[in-house]
């Protein structure tokens, strides 16, 4: 109903147009171009499309498309026989129904050869009709046509397009037209016929990227080839088997529509990967690498947690002795009263000192609960392997990285590099689309710059000298910070010597504060002396995060080197306590029991009981400090830095006498190089403190969820893209490189505590024992049968060991000079094909050359020849071969062009035109002034045309 | 009571800081602190004393010469924020491609870029230059007259931009702008551009240039601007004048007309 209403309406707009259209019948096309898209747009286009088609043709078309109508609608087909009124209201609806095809029809898509096919099924279709209705109907068709052929008439005159578009554009049109009621009135045939278009519309749509089209009528006829296809191929097959292939076709639809969604699906399980997306395309891919990186190190750290916390914490708190039962697992008389306050927690004192979250809490039992759970094999293996996981993790990664970087610079298409890579398409922001825009010229006006002084003399002294007086600068600053800490750790030493009670808050947190305010202000110092270097932003970050390495990895083991000394204070101290230890039991016994020795013994409350000093928690309290302190600087950081100048800048900006947005303060960009490193730096710390406080991965974990939130956040808030925003293709391996070299040295220091001291006699896991890695020897002995003990010692035999060692080591030196040979004759092969290339090239060229060459003399050639003949005799032949070069032209690249804009043939004479043709593609190449691209109109000619006369 | 090695350990603040804002230190220094010494020792206003090395070093009647002389000044003695040779260039250029007729110029100030404007303008242009100022304004009108304008050429007005604008019509008989530049206060580049929409002076294809919108900038104005519509705007990057470090940039507004 509201589809015969709408026609109707349709029609009669129609109508009325058609009536005005007559009247103006001598009026120039353009004027009723204009009308056209005031009653419609859709009628205007229809009616242009149809411009070259011919009379007859229409007049079948018409009539098949009544019959098609007809084969669709019988019961109306009976009453419309007979009223007149209802006939013309078919007859509008015909029409309709055609604009109706015309809309999903494509625009100018196929050529000669389908035409004929078109034209066949149209005749058959014309028979068809005959045998169906009777010859009335085609006389009330015809006046129809008659109307629009005139109006089409008309409008080819005035449109200036090609006639095989058009007439494409009917051939589609027709067949779209018997395709678009039901099938049930198609002949096999026409089936046949239908099916090849749907095929060669799926053809079109596989080569289509191919096609040397301008892209807006890609887009349209991709758009309308794939609806195209959508609505007939579902309608094809025959009798049952029709019904089936529908019903395939729309499961698979259906399917595919499932697998984009599961696909959605899958990227919006990807955590933070929509965020990750939408800093992207603000900041461009350097600033997402480092999210990317922090979600990668969110996932290890999960594993690291979940090894910890289920094999190490939790069974502890579960199955393991409870708070009080021993002196280790209990707060001692002289803390007790400060135990729970914040000042204490906070400093990981009192309870939390005392709790699965670090070392000492652990007893030595060497089974546990029901289960029999072995607490310090577990506690060991869980130590020694988050290591080894992490190797393994950082490796593989490395080596998938490395698999993907293609080998080899190329130096020597520096342009082409520019001109063709240097967007970043993963941008969807204006300012820094804008950014991004200034920077790839301002990188060109470089570049060109760069190439003429390259050309001219060579001035890299210049540079070298600032790089060399860069690297100065920076090792001075290295050289300085490293002094300072050292400074400071020496001095705090001296107060923790004289007792920390006497000095107040600043001196106690003397150490941690010199590290983090060098650890975030020496960067910014790098950053301004590597503008002296002149690198490109990515070699420039790399050298960055070179510095900044070097400068953390000197605080880093400064503060190791000083734990190192209080481990040795602890020990020296907990010699003392263990002598003392003997005294008080002694005087424990003989205060309380002085004759009986025999009677069981009286225990003292575990609060009591003197302890040692216990150097494993103290050494995994620095670090969970240290982590706290690190966060706390770097949220602050960002608070403050970031946030409360991006406040500032925002809103004082109002009544401020410069701009400061783009001036002075402006806002802060994102620290790609300084998080990076952070990151490492926090991980490595992780990795070394994670054996003395098994709590450090679960607050690592904390830290990076809360970050990944609040960084998001305070990109999106308060940063502005890079000035030069650039790709971040090449930095993950190097971020990966980097954390190998933290991890290695991370674990360094901790093997090297586990493997030379002596754990502490009265707490941890590993009480009692000579080394930590006993726990391995002890389980050999107890838990496996003789046999396996026997083969082990047999296996860690030195013998066997060594060989199996040197084996190792042959493969790996044997694989990795496979690898390499593999590299270096895929360079080769790159470097022929390069070279072959260039062969090629420069062989074009000279043709080209030569081609121009001939076709520079043979023109100086007809211009004296011109010189002699008249200037009508010129103009005559001018002409007759205009029209050869036009017809050969429209044949060759399917354009049509106006005669009076082909005039290449006119420069050269009559004994030329034949090798004309031949010369005429070469030479453009290299020479403006003759010879023209294929597609395009012919300015040059023109000029020199004009030139000659 | 803060420990000497945590003070040291802002050190590299601080040089950062030092290092990477120096321009600004720089344009600190000459802008402000020689002119207030200068100030002092003198008696006289800066404007005088350019005044006074133009009439010693300058051949009169040729604009070049004043102007090379008048950069001389400001980059080699003293600073002021003049339109400078190298944004000069791009005004320069922008007037040869419109052969402006009628030009108003808000901000005379010394008359460096009414100098500037008036040699490349056709015969028959004119300029309206507007300042605020009158000491600047005796000045400005010595160095115009000096450079061989006259007052068909060059008519200075010396009021409020925000009185004259409303008025040109009626006091001046313009009919219509086809160039205006901006250069006086950044605070009143808005209002005034408002001015300029209100009075109807603006034709399709008046240009509109703003001189200093990046630093000390105009964002409230650049906004407008890139929002109303009205405006094609381009933004020709430059750096400031007679001071390299320091970015800036030109604005260039073309009225595309009321629709």
């Amino acid at each position: 109903g509201k589809d015969n209403e709408f026609s109707l309406y349709y029609v009669e707009v129609e109508e009325n147009f058609e009536g005005g259209k007559e009247k103006q019948a001598t009026r120039d096309g353009k004027r009723r171009r204009v009308r056209n898209s005031e009653v419609s747009r859709r009628a205007s286009e229809n009616r242009t499309t149809e411009a070259g088609i011919k009379r007859a043709e229409k007049k079948h078309d018409k009539r098949h498309k009544t019959a098609r109508k007809e084969g669709e609608k019988h019961g109306r087909k009976q009453r419309r026989k007979n009223a007149d009124a209802e006939e013309a209201e078919e007859e509008s609806r015909k029409e309709k129904k055609n604009i109706k095809n015309e809309r999903t029809k494509t625009l100018k898509l196929e050529d000669e050869k389908e035409k004929d096919v078109k034209k066949k099924r149209k005749k058959h279709a014309n028979e068809e009709d005959d045998a169906k209705h009777g010859k009335t109907k085609h006389k009330d068709c015809q006046g129809m046509p008659l109307k629009e052929k005139k109006k089409q008439k008309q409008i080819s005159e005035s449109e200036s397009k090609s006639e095989s578009e058009s007439q494409s554009d009917s051939d589609s049109e027709s067949k779209d037209n018997p395709a678009g009621g039901v099938l049930g009135s198609l002949t096999p045939e026409e089936l046949e016929k239908l099916k090849e278009a749907v095929d060669e519309r799926k053809k079109l749509i596989a080569t289509l990227r191919g096609k040397p089209w301008p892209m807006r009528k890609k887009l349209v006829s991709l758009r309308e080839s794939q609806e195209f296809v959508e609505k007939y191929e579902g309608a094809l097959g025959k009798g049952k088997g029709r019904k089936l292939y529908a019903y395939k076709v729309m499961m698979m639809k259906k399917w595919m529509k499932f697998q984009r969604d599961f696909e959605n699906f899958k990227t919006a399980c990807i955590p933070w990967e929509m965020k990750i997306k939408e800093i992207e395309s603000h900041f461009g891919s350097s600033v997402a690498s480092y999210f990317i990186f922090l979600r990668w190190m969110y996932g290890i750290n999960m594993i690291l947690f979940g090894l910890t916390f289920g094999l190490v914490m939790v069974p502890e708190a579960l199955m393991g002795k409870p708070y009080g039962s021993l002196p280790r697992k209990t707060v001692p008389r002289v803390e007790e009263a400060s135990a729970m306050n914040f000042a204490v927690l906070w400093d990981f004192g009192g309870y939390a000192k005392y709790s699965v979250l670090f070392y000492g809490y652990y007893n030595s039992q060497r089974a546990i609960g029901w289960l029999k759970f072995r607490m310090p094999l577990s506690y060991f293996l869980v130590g020694v392997g988050t290591v080894a996981y992490s190797y393994m993790v950082v490796i593989r990664t490395m080596a998938r990285n490395a698999n993907e970087e293609g080998g080899g610079d190329d130096t020597s298409f520096n342009f082409s590099w520019k001109t063709f890579t240097s967007w970043d398409y993963l941008i969807g922001n204006p300012e820094t689309a804008d950014n991004k825009f200034a920077s790839i010229t301002t990188s060109f006006k470089e570049t060109i710059v760069e190439e003429q002084e390259s050309r001219k003399d060579d001035n890299i002294h210049l540079t070298r000298f600032l790089r060399v007086l860069a690297n100065f600068l920076v090792l001075c600053c290295l050289a300085g910070s490293g002094y300072l800490i050292y400074f400071v750790v020496r001095r705090s030493q001296k107060f923790a010597l004289e007792g920390l009670e006497k000095y107040g808050w600043w001196e106690r947190n003397e150490v941690n504060m010199v590290m983090s305010l060098l650890g975030m202000f020496c960067p910014m110092l790098f950053d301004v002396i590597s503008t002296l270097e002149n690198y490109h932003p990515r070699i420039a970050l790399q050298w960055q995060l070179g510095r900044i390495f070097a400068l953390f990895l000197g605080n880093l083991y400064t503060f190791i080197i000083a734990l190192m000394d209080a481990i040795q204070l602890k020990r020296a101290e907990e010699e003392i306590v263990k002598k003392n230890m003997t005294i008080w039991q002694a005087n424990l016994y003989n205060g309380t029991m002085p004759d009986n020795s025999t009677a069981p013994p009286i225990t003292a409350h575990p609060a009591d009981v003197p302890r040692g000093p216990c150097w494993e928690t103290m050494v995994g309290q620095e670090f969970v400090r240290l982590i706290i302190s690190d966060t706390m600087t770097t949220y602050i950081t960002l608070l403050i830095g970031d946030f409360f100048r991006a406040v500032l800048v925002r809103f004082l900006n109002n009544c401020w006498c410069w701009d400061l947005e783009f001036g002075f303060p402006s806002y802060s960009e994102f620290d790609v190089s300084g998080n990076v490193l952070g990151l490492i730096f926090n991980q490595g710390m992780i990795w070394m403190g994670a054996f003395y406080a098994p709590c450090l991965p679960a607050l690592n974990l904390l830290r990076l969820h809360v970050s990944m939130y609040l960084q998001c956040w305070a990109v999106m808030c308060c940063n502005v893209p890079q000035e030069r925003v650039f790709k971040a293709s090449g930095s993950n391996n190097f971020y990966m490189a980097m954390l190998l070299v933290i991890l290695f040295l991370s674990t360094l220091p901790a093997i090297y505590t586990i493997v030379t001291i002596p754990p502490s006699f009265d707490c941890g896991p590993f009480s009692g024992k000579n080394r930590m890695f006993d726990v391995i020897q002890e389980t050999l002995e107890t838990d496996f049968p003789a046999w396996f003990g026997k083969v082990f010692s047999y296996a860690s035999n030195p013998g066997l060991v060594l060989p199996f060692l040197l084996l190792l080591v042959l493969a790996i030196y044997y694989l990795q000079s496979t690898s390499k040979t593999y590299k270096r004759v895929n360079m080769e092969l790159k470097k022929k094909l390069q070279t072959q290339n260039e062969e090629n090239k420069k062989k074009n060229k000279l043709a080209a050359l030569k081609a121009a060459n001939e076709l520079e003399q043979q023109r100086s050639n007809s211009a004296s020849d011109l010189g002699e003949s008249t200037l009508n005799g010129v103009n005559e032949e001018s002409s007759s071969l205009d029209e050869a070069g036009h017809h050969r032209q429209a044949g060759q690249n399917g354009h049509f062009i106006h005669p009076s804009q082909s005039q290449h043939t006119q420069n050269s004479g009559p004994p030329v035109t034949a090798t004309h043709t031949t010369t005429r593609t070469p030479a453009s190449r290299g020479h403006t002034s003759s010879g023209h691209l294929p597609g395009h109109p012919h300015q040059p000619q023109k000029n020199s045309h004009s030139n000659k006369r | 009571m803060v420990s000497p090695a945590i003070a040291l350990a802002l050190l590299p603040l601080l040089l950062t800081l030092i290092i990477r804002y120096r321009y600004f230190f720089v344009l600190l220094y000459r802008a402000v602190l020689i002119r207030w010494v200068r100030d002092c020792l003198s008696g006289l206003s800066r404007e005088e004393r350019a005044f006074q090395y133009i009439l010693t070093h300058a051949t009169p009647g040729d604009s070049q010469s004043i102007l090379d002389t008048f950069d001389q000044w400001c980059s080699k003695v003293e600073f002021i924020s003049n339109i400078g040779p190298k944004k000069g260039k791009i005004l320069d250029r922008l007037l040869q491609e419109h052969c402006p007729i009628t030009v108003l110029e808000l901000g005379t100030h010394c008359g460096y870029s009414t100098v500037r404007i008036a040699r490349s303008l056709p015969i028959g242009a004119r300029i309206y230059s507007v300042e605020m100022d009158e000491r600047n304004a005796a000045v400005a009108e010595k160095i115009i007259r000096l450079a061989g304008f006259d007052e068909d050429m060059v008519e200075l007005i010396v009021r409020p931009s925000d009185e004259v604008i409303p008025r040109l019509r009626e006091d001046f008989g313009v009919e219509c702008l086809d160039f205006v530049f901006m250069d006086h206060w950044k605070r009143c580049y808005l209002p005034d551009l408002h001015l300029l929409e209100d009075s109807g002076l603006l034709g399709e294809g008046s240009i509109i240039l703003a001189d200093n919108v990046i630093f000390p900038g105009a964002p409230n104005f650049l906004r407008h601007a890139r929002r109303c519509g009205l405006y094609e705007v381009r933004v020709h990057r430059a750096t400031l004048e007679y001071i390299r470090g320091i970015r800036d940039g030109m604005a260039e507004l073309t009225f595309l007309g009321i629709k």
